[in-house]
């Protein structure tokens, strides 16, 4: 990219800050220069976004019993049923399961300690899941 | 601690700390040089491979390809360790930093480092950055993508550097150990050029030239899906993947493209590397414009043209093709 060319948008998801990439100057040298990117803003607010609304599904699913408080934890903590399987150490089908409220209900609190260390939460916080807003 | 440590701001994080770190230990190497000696460009899409529900796109080598490599291709040394013990780990890094005043890398994930911006904490296990001293319980660290040092207290770094999930750190620490004191940069670049020519034109569909085709390809199915929540990550999802991972994938082609450009200073064929350059550049661009018709798609659906944005891909895997196709032979 031209030097000239490097976009100087305002990117709110870095806090302020700048990320660098190499430009080319009229003479044909590369060089370190700063940029601010609103299409990447825009991706990663998607992407942020896109947790938000599963916590919210879920919500309505926890309140019609279907799907567990570590279900919404899980999406809370941004991460799929394969990165929270492999947090807790558990094979991913048994933690999809977990997920599902009447199976949750049966758990020991030896596993839910497990879920709860993941979250970094007490297991009261997950046993007792109560959503306020 | 070390206090003539001076930070830099890279483009990249593992190539921005091999530079630092060979710089440091005497051996002077730019960003560029880091990342072209080690034949780090790359594509790969891997459909089968989903992270959250999405597939894997990268647009580089797999993730400590540089630290790997860097020993193979310099002949350094470099003092690589992972740990089981967590105790272990965070002495034996205190005692590094500490008494021995060393400049250390460590790998470690996004999500549980403190000082990362709250919307760009994401469960990446790759990122990497330079301890260079430690006060109280904070370390201090030089993150080689932030333009200021940071600091970082001890619970929370171990707990990053002992992340699970794919590519997990497990605590991986490295420092250079002795650097050759002669080397032959122009056999070393031939060999890493050609290295890296033949990966982007391999044959395996799902990687290189191949690899972005096949991704243009899945892009155009996209016209006649009807869950927009889907479409709508997707077209996001590869412009993080793209931008946001690391450093852009338009990103990776301008660093690249300085590398061919630094390539020149040693007895190489020039005509061959300027025209490369240039065109491996222009392919960074066409990426970026790539990525801006991902977003404005997104964002009005109804407008979605995939053919187009598919065809600004393949326009780009054409000029890599290009570009890969001489390189090959220098």
């Amino acid at each position: 990219m031209k030097k000239t060319e490097v976009p100087l948008e305002n990117n709110s998801t870095l806090n302020g800050q700048k990320k660098v990439m190499y430009a080319v100057s009229e003479k044909g040298e590369f060089s370190r220069v700063n940029y601010g990117s609103s299409v990447e803003e825009f991706a990663t607010i998607t992407a942020v976004e896109e947790y938000q609304n599963l916590q919210e599904e879920c919500l309505e699913e926890i309140k019609q019993n279907i799907a567990s408080p570590i279900k919404y934890f899980m999406y809370k903590n941004r991460m799929d049923i394969s990165t929270l399987s492999s947090v807790v150490g558990m094979f991913s089908f048994r933690v999809k399961r977990h997920l599902q409220m009447k199976y949750f209900k049966n758990l020991n609190d030896k596993i839910v300690q497990k879920y709860a260390n993941a979250f970094g939460v007490n297991i009261e916080e997950i046993k007792e899941f109560t959503h306020v807003k | 601690m070390l206090n003539n440590f001076e930070h830099s701001q890279f483009a990249h994080c593992e190539s921005g700390v091999v530079s630092t770190l060979l710089t440091h230990y005497g051996l002077k190497m730019s960003e560029p040089m880091a990342f072209g000696i080690t034949s780090t460009l790359s594509f790969a899409f891997l459909p089968i491979i989903k992270l959250n529900n999405m597939p894997l796109i990268a647009y580089r080598a797999l993730p400590k390809n540089i630290v790997r490599n860097i020993e193979k291709v310099l002949g350094v040394k470099i003092f690589k360790k992972q740990y089981k013990d967590i105790l272990e780990a965070n002495l034996e890094l205190t005692r590094l930093v500490e008494a021995e005043n060393k400049l250390v890398g460590l790998q470690t994930s996004v999500f549980y480092l403190p000082y990362m911006p709250p919307n760009m904490r994401f469960h990446f296990n790759a990122h990497n950055l330079l301890v260079y001293g430690k006060k109280g319980k904070n370390y201090k660290i030089s993150d080689p993508v932030f333009e200021e040092v940071v600091e970082c207290n001890e619970k929370d770094l171990t707990r990053a550097r002992f992340a699970k999930g794919v590519f997990a750190p497990k605590g991986f620490l490295y420092y250079p150990m002795n650097i050759p004191s002669s080397l032959d940069y122009v056999s070393i670049l031939k060999k890493a050029i050609r290295k890296n020519a033949k990966s982007m034109l391999t044959p395996f569909p799902f990687a290189g030239i191949k690899g972005m085709r096949r991704l243009a390809k899945s892009i155009e199915k996209l016209q006649n899906n009807k869950d927009a929540r889907y479409v709508k990550n997707y077209l996001t999802h590869i412009v993080r993947m793209q931008e946001e991972i690391g450093t852009g994938g338009g990103g990776f082609r301008f660093l690249y493209a300085a590398f061919l450009q630094e390539a020149k200073t040693y007895d190489l064929d020039k005509d061959k590397l300027q025209k490369a350059s240039e065109l491996i550049t222009q392919s960074g661009d066409t990426l970026r414009l790539f990525a801006l018709k991902c977003v404005e798609s997104a964002k009005k659906l109804e407008k979605l043209n995939a053919k187009e944005i598919s065809e600004i891909l393949i326009k780009a895997s054409t000029l890599e093709e290009e570009a890969f196709k001489m390189l090959k032979s220098i």
